[in-house]
């Protein structure tokens, strides 16, 4: 089978905010970054993946299967949350001691293999760490008992762009055998942009769509311009538009083709970071 | 499960020196005036209130989604926290038996006669059953209200077993039943037994409330 997790239709409703039908497969060997603004849903989603939440509808299936189905499915998941999930007073030491009785595949020359990598002092407290140092344990833990998926919750926020750039290195190596995969929520959709294979945009609880990341980068643009353009512009052509000071900014599927018709406009490479301003802000095509 | 019980003993033994420093002050106030019987049985309560720490040490941190993701059973993370309310009831009455017990021999002649060696071994087992039949009231009202609110409802974990407990004497002296001495050592003995059989009945009360429990 070629998909790692399959989501399928999940469903939550809480007061004000419905987790509404998402859907989306991280294929193996991929990297799913999620992103969206604060309150879209990607927490929701990551938690009704992995069953914290009952959704009305809908399930989950990793490798073909639900964690309900399969509870022994969960050695082979590593799961980092925005924040370290230890009380302040323990040590590394003691996190690899507590993870080491939890999981049957642990794996302690692998655990201190990161904590040497990552420069973690195996007896210092937790709360003696920088939060860069901890969301390197964090991920140090997740990573020890050899799982085969990782679920990053906003793993990498807080981190400098150095410490960044060391993760996504591991997140690199991680995927590299093709057998592994990533569904990977962040707000710092530069660092997506580095590793991620494909993106799944989540807005007010819906998935707006799932593309592989090239066809954002390389194929989606953005045309500047003014509102005799706009005007011309075939709506369907657009996927979302808004109005700045000066002009119009477009979101369009082929930046190529919107070069060749709109000569007198200009059409810029969309970021990812771009794209969702566009869609939250904007206005989108029905 | 030993995971669990390792994460909570870490956590908690973080606290120990405080408790050490409360049995000492405890000892020092409670046994010259009370006798060492008082002073066992608020001592091993106290440690049994510290498996309410355990769920506040896991809110703090986030904990309970993160066990969720590792191979547990929710009926696992329910287990555990009975087992380490046993641990802290065995630690907290055996260390009150040892310290009182000392101190009931240092100041010799001048405590109670209840305070005799044997008096002290035969309240082991009902100081014991008291704090474990509370501890596992607190512990479903943790799971359900959180660990500040379980430590306000701790009077309810509290009033519960007592109530019943009075209750069931009352029926039984409106009943006309009255206890020789051999039926009360002997009760006292069950004692553990009937605080286990509550025990196990707050388990499936704290497994249900868990089982619906969303983090």
């Amino acid at each position: 089978m070629d998909t790692l997790l399959e989501v399928k239709d999940l469903t939550k409703t809480y007061p004000g905010f419905k987790l509404d039908h998402v859907s989306f497969t991280v294929p193996k060997g991929c990297i799913m970054g999620l992103i969206g603004a604060n309150g879209a849903g990607k927490s929701t989603t990551i938690k009704g993946i992995l069953g914290l939440l009952r959704p009305e509808e809908g399930r989950a299936a990793f490798w073909g299967q639900t964690l309900t189905e399969a509870p022994a499915l969960k050695e082979d998941i590593g799961v980092v949350f925005d924040g370290l999930n230890f009380y302040e007073t323990l040590t590394p030491a003691k996190v690899g001691n507590i993870l080491r009785a939890a999981y049957r595949q642990w794996d302690d020359g692998l655990y201190k293999q990161y904590i040497q990598r990552f420069d973690l002092p195996l007896d210092k407290e937790i709360k003696g760490l920088s939060k860069g140092m901890k969301a390197k344990l964090g991920i140090t833990a997740a990573l020890a008992h050899r799982p085969r998926f990782l679920i990053l919750d906003e793993a990498t926020s807080g981190l400098d762009p150095v410490m960044r750039d060391d993760m996504l290195d591991v997140f690199l190596e991680f995927v590299q055998d093709e057998e592994h995969g990533i569904l990977m929520s962040s707000h710092i959709t530069t660092d997506l942009e580095k590793v991620a294979d494909y993106i799944t945009f989540i807005h007010e609880g819906k998935v707006l769509f799932t593309r592989p990341k090239d066809e954002l980068r390389y194929q989606w643009g953005i045309v500047r311009c003014g509102a005799a353009v706009f005007g011309r512009m075939d709506p369907a052509g657009m996927l979302a538009w808004r109005k700045e000071a000066y002009q119009y900014d477009v979101l369009v599927p082929d930046k190529e083709a919107a070069r060749r018709r709109y000569k007198d406009a200009v059409v810029d490479d969309a970021t990812i970071d771009d794209i969702l301003l566009l869609y939250v802000k904007g206005e989108r095509s029905k | 499960m030993k995971s669990l019980l390792l994460k909570d003993l870490y956590n908690i033994s973080y606290n120990a020196k405080a408790m050490l420093l409360i049995m000492v002050i405890m000892t020092a106030a409670v046994v010259p005036t009370a006798g060492a019987i008082p002073q066992m049985a608020g001592f091993t309560i106290l440690w049994a209130m510290m498996e309410v720490t355990t769920f506040t040490f896991d809110e703090t941190s986030g904990w309970t989604a993160y066990a969720l993701v590792l191979p547990l059973r929710r009926s696992d993370i329910v287990r555990a926290k009975f087992v380490v309310l046993a641990i802290f009831c065995t630690v907290g009455v055996l260390l009150g038996l040892a310290v009182s017990g000392a101190a009931s021999f240092l100041m010799g002649g001048r405590l109670p006669e209840e305070n005799g060696p044997l008096v002290l071994l035969a309240s082991v087992p009902v100081i014991w059953a008291i704090a474990f039949a509370m501890g596992s009231t607190s512990i479903p009202l943790a799971f359900r209200f959180g660990a500040e609110n379980a430590r306000i409802l701790i009077v309810v974990a509290f009033v519960v077993p007592m109530v019943i407990f009075v209750g069931l004497a009352g029926a039984l002296s409106m009943a006309g039943v009255t206890l020789s001495n051999g039926q009360a050592i002997a009760l006292f003995c069950a004692s553990p037994l009937a605080a286990l059989a509550w025990g196990a009945l707050m388990y499936r009360v704290a497994c249900g409330v868990f089982a619906k429990a969303e983090c």
